[in-house]
């Protein structure tokens, strides 16, 4: 499974959405499951996948599907 | 960090909720983000008996769910630096398995499962006379922390 395979899984997983579905309109609150909680329990969840801990303003600014692969970049996680 | 125990009145300053709604009595032994155990002892005094339900008065199963909530809060608002903070409830799973009547003592083991970034996961049984009467698995939040690792709305 390459990097970006596993990043849309923690999304399809997290919010139970359809794999489609995930583009750069895919942004915070833009459905119901990605809220507050949705946020933290993505953010975990990636973590867990890469193995990595972001930064707190890492976590602030992660604000869509597309902003968080450019996110994770900086932890080594290559597209 | 030790353990320590907290009164009646030691516990309201981790714990803001106030009559009628402050659902524990006494905490007896609080790790802070590991654990809290206490009881809540319920006499025919309790507001909610009279009307639920005249003739066979239980304590609701949403104030169970209250009290190991507020337990769970106590084990995280002890840690440094978050004494009296507001907690919210995010999502509850319960499964009530017994009533628990007047004269009754409800004790609650409450365990931090993980607490990280404003989020407490835990769990909590509670139990009277040694039998389980309701257990949850909880998720709160102190909102003041949780709202600084949060995008702006977009």
């Amino acid at each position: 499974m390459t990097n970006k395979e596993k990043y849309a899984q923690v999304f399809v997983e997290t919010f139970e959405v359809e794999p489609n579905v995930l583009d750069e309109n895919f942004v915070y609150q833009c459905i119901p499951a990605w809220d507050s909680l949705g946020h933290m329990s993505m953010v975990a969840a990636l973590e867990d996948t890469f193995d990595i801990v972001m930064d707190t303003e890492d976590i602030i600014d992660f604000s869509s599907y597309t902003v968080g692969m450019e996110k994770l970049k900086k932890y080594g996680v290559e597209f | 960090m030790e353990s320590f125990s907290l009164d009646c009145q030691q516990l309201q300053e981790y714990q803001p909720n106030r009559y009628p709604f402050l659902m524990i009595d006494h905490v007896e032994d609080v790790l802070p983000g590991k654990y809290a155990r206490g009881f809540k002892n319920l006499t025919l005094n309790e507001w909610y008996f009279p009307v639920h339900f005249p003739g066979g008065p239980n304590m609701p199963g949403a104030l169970q769910l209250e009290a190991m909530a507020q337990m769970l809060t106590v084990a995280i608002t002890t840690l440094p630096d978050l004494k009296g903070k507001v907690t919210h409830a995010l999502e509850h799973h319960v499964r009530f398995r017994q009533e628990v009547k007047p004269g009754n003592r409800l004790d609650i083991d409450a365990q931090v499962i993980s607490w990280r970034r404003g989020i407490c996961k835990g769990k909590a049984v509670g139990t009277v006379q040694g039998i389980t009467v309701c257990e949850a698995e909880m998720t709160i939040t102190i909102p003041e922390i949780l709202e600084t690792f949060l995008p702006k709305k977009a």
